[in-house]
């Protein structure tokens, strides 16, 4: 089979990973080498789905042992399987790479003939271009649950970012989909490699020569709406995540049918909408010191489909509202429907100077379509209805998407509000 | 009314804010000669381009302002943008008066058109370095052609200085007749009107039909999105890619 097949094959049956990050680490180009890390990361070109394309995302191969009901590439799916060597991965990256194409590579690999061999054929591959190549560009790569720890950890020291995708938020969803696996399997490496993070900060604290470990961190990826878990189960698993294993990042992934299984709910289109919200709520708790449990409840375990979560969630507590926001400190800024951690920074840094009115928000780009009905400026208030929470959730309601993709004009209609571009654009981007 | 006319160089126009300051003939605009119009009501003066003076003004900035003031300055210079020389000199106005506080006073026009046009030239730096695409000529020389709507081939250089080492290469911009050349020691920039045939190295065409390949092969299909594909990577930009997005 010739490398052009490969590449197709192998290509294909790795597009459902939803990580294409290359941010996060600063590698450096050594002398003689090839390729450096930017620490923003940077997209090279955007695909027909509108997501980015950074890395070579590419599966090392698609034989698998598994039979996942989800995945595409489960063992009892027939379609056309295929290996790369290293050498040809190798090539690719590096051909690639010089044509700045991309930004790095992705690996990752479905499992044949046991975890430890498929690790070590990862290993490998990473080796022969960081030594051989001496490519010094970014790396992502898979550890294999089951494969021994001391093949995850020379890796890990070799790389810029490992994830391990744990897809199935609960025991009980993993017993129903992927018998063959179990939880305790995909989260003991993702511990290992965290507290091997922490650990290697620490030492490159102490000393500038310490070996870096992962520098870029540790990701995952959840599915979202192929099983019956609530948004509140996989927010809270995110959270621990974040917190306890020090992740970098969760990737939710809305669930694409691949499968006719009885077991796999038949939806019509993938759950976007759901995604961007689940994006939304792991914004807020990354960035905007919220928690899961203000955001949602065992009463209400869901997003609201129409509303936003943190406008959702200021709807609740009207009672802290409205701010002044020429006091009103940074931390409860964040928390304002409409001001993002952009605007915030912005606004603190203008407010130094002068007192900021209704139209210098406006300016320092706040969305005032939202944020009018929680501030006020001066002691004024401008949302010009009565202060309470069904006149406000009325106007922040967003019109329900139309199926059709035209709209009749009407002499006076607001062209802007009919329209959710910006929830278009951020439920590929994630940012709010 | 009274304009100041430089030479359209960088080293021009903080001659001009030179002048400005020291004569007592005060501009109300400064403006490349090549845009100049004349008209009616207009007095131009045009101001010969002087490196010791442009290099005081250049040091006043970042010593009396700030060294971002400075960048800021260069990005929206590197704009090209109609009016760019008027407003560097009143944002510098209002910054030999508040100095390093400067970007704070947002709620000032000059700041803010300083900070919006300097994001929009950070912007397209950005995002070149990733849509930049090399072909590989024979004689290992790699070539990038692009149309940049700023001037930043100058801004884009050092990166793949760092990143291509071990390569040449010649980052070419078509619109302004002007490229970065990188012999694997250092990068200066010359102009450069046209190439003339180039002849490809024999597996150009098979990378790049792999990476024609690879970019159909990477979407899904139930989530096509070609209006967020659009947003991130305007069609204007298409043109020197390898890969084909479809309209």
């Amino acid at each position: 089979m010739d490398l052009a097949e490969k590449l197709n094959i192998l290509s294909a049956a790795a597009k459902y990973d939803v990580s294409c990050s290359s941010s996060g680490s600063n590698r450096k180009n050594k002398p003689g080498g090839v390729g450096n890390a930017s620490a923003s990361g940077i997209c090279h070109s955007w695909s027909q789905d509108g997501r980015c394309i950074s890395l070579l995302k590419i599966l090392q191969t698609n034989f698998c042992v598994y039979d996942c009901a989800y995945c595409v590439n489960r063992a009892s799916n027939d379609l056309p399987r295929a290996a790369f060597t290293p050498e040809e991965v190798a090539d690719l990256t590096i051909n690639f790479y010089r044509r700045n194409y991309i930004e790095g590579l992705f690996l990752s690999s479905a499992v044949w003939p046991n975890p430890n061999q498929t690790m070590e054929a990862l290993l490998r591959t990473v080796k022969l271009l960081r030594t051989q190549y001496r490519f010094n560009g970014y790396l992502h790569v898979k550890a294999i649950p089951g494969a021994d720890w001391r093949l995850i950890a020379e890796t890990g020291t070799l790389v810029d970012r490992m994830s391990v995708n744990i897809e199935l938020p609960t025991s009980e969803s993993l017993q129903l989909l992927a018998p063959q696996k179990k939880r305790e399997n995909i989260l003991q490496p993702m511990k290992l490699i965290g507290s091997q993070i922490v650990e290697s900060q620490e030492e490159r604290k102490q000393s500038r020569k310490a070996p870096a470990f992962v520098p870029a961190g540790q990701s995952t990826q959840l599915i979202v709406g192929a099983t019956a878990d609530t948004d509140l189960r996989i927010l809270q698993l995110s959270e621990s995540l974040y917190r306890r294993v020090h992740l970098k990042r969760v990737y939710y992934s809305a669930y694409v049918p691949v499968s006719t299984n009885p077991k796999l709910p038949t939806l019509a289109s993938p759950p976007l909408n759901r995604e961007h919200r689940l994006y939304q709520a792991d914004w807020l708790l990354r960035f905007y010191g919220f928690e899961a449990k203000e955001l949602l409840n065992e009463a209400s375990p869901n997003f609201h489909l129409q509303l936003d979560p943190k406008s959702d969630w200021a709807l609740r507590n009207l009672h802290l509202f409205p701010l002044e926001v020429n006091k009103v400190d940074y931390r409860f800024l964040l928390r304002v429907p409409g001001i993002g951690v952009k605007s915030a920074q912005r606004i603190l840094t203008a407010r130094r100077f002068h007192s900021l009115d209704f139209e210098d928000l406006q300016k320092l780009g706040v969305v005032m379509k939202r944020a009018r009905y929680f501030l006020t400026c001066k002691g004024k208030y401008f949302g010009q209805i009565p202060y309470r929470e069904e006149t406000i959730k009325e106007k922040l309601l967003a019109k329900p998407t139309k199926v059709e993709n035209y709209t009749q004009l009407a002499l006076f209609s607001d062209v802007e509000d009919q329209q959710p571009v910006q929830d278009a654009l951020t439920s590929i981007t994630g940012e709010l | 009314m009274i304009i100041y006319l430089y030479d359209g160089s960088f080293e021009g126009l903080l001659t001009a804010i030179y002048e400005a300051y020291y004569r007592s003939e005060k501009p109300e605009q400064i403006m490349a000669q090549q845009s100049y119009q004349p008209d009616l009501f207009s007095q131009p003066r045009v101001i010969a381009t002087d490196s010791d003076k442009a290099g005081k003004v250049y040091d006043a900035i970042e010593r009396k302002i700030s060294h971002e003031a400075l960048e800021h300055v260069f990005y929206v210079y590197l704009s090209e943008l109609p009016g760019v020389g008027t407003l560097i000199y009143r944002y510098l106005q209002f910054g030999w008066r508040v100095g390093a506080d400067i970007n704070g006073h947002l709620s000032l026009e000059p700041v803010r058109e300083v900070l919006r046009i300097s994001q929009k030239v950070g912007v397209e730096r950005h995002r070149m370095l990733g849509l930049l695409r090399f072909k590989k000529i024979q004689g290992e020389l790699y070539y990038a052609p692009f149309e940049p709507d700023y001037n930043i081939v100058g801004l884009m250089a050092p990166h793949f200085a760092r990143r291509l080492a071990d390569q040449n290469w010649i980052i070419h911009d078509l619109k302004r007749g002007v490229a970065a050349f990188y012999n694997q020691e250092r990068w200066l920039i010359r102009e450069l009107a046209g190439t003339g045939q180039l002849n490809w190295e024999e597996n150009e065409a098979f990378y790049q039909e792999l990476w024609q390949n690879y970019f159909q092969r990477i979407a899904v299909e139930g989530r096509t999105n070609r209006k967020v594909q659009r947003q991130f990577m305007p069609a204007r930009y298409w043109h020197h890619l390898i890969e084909k997005p479809t309209q």
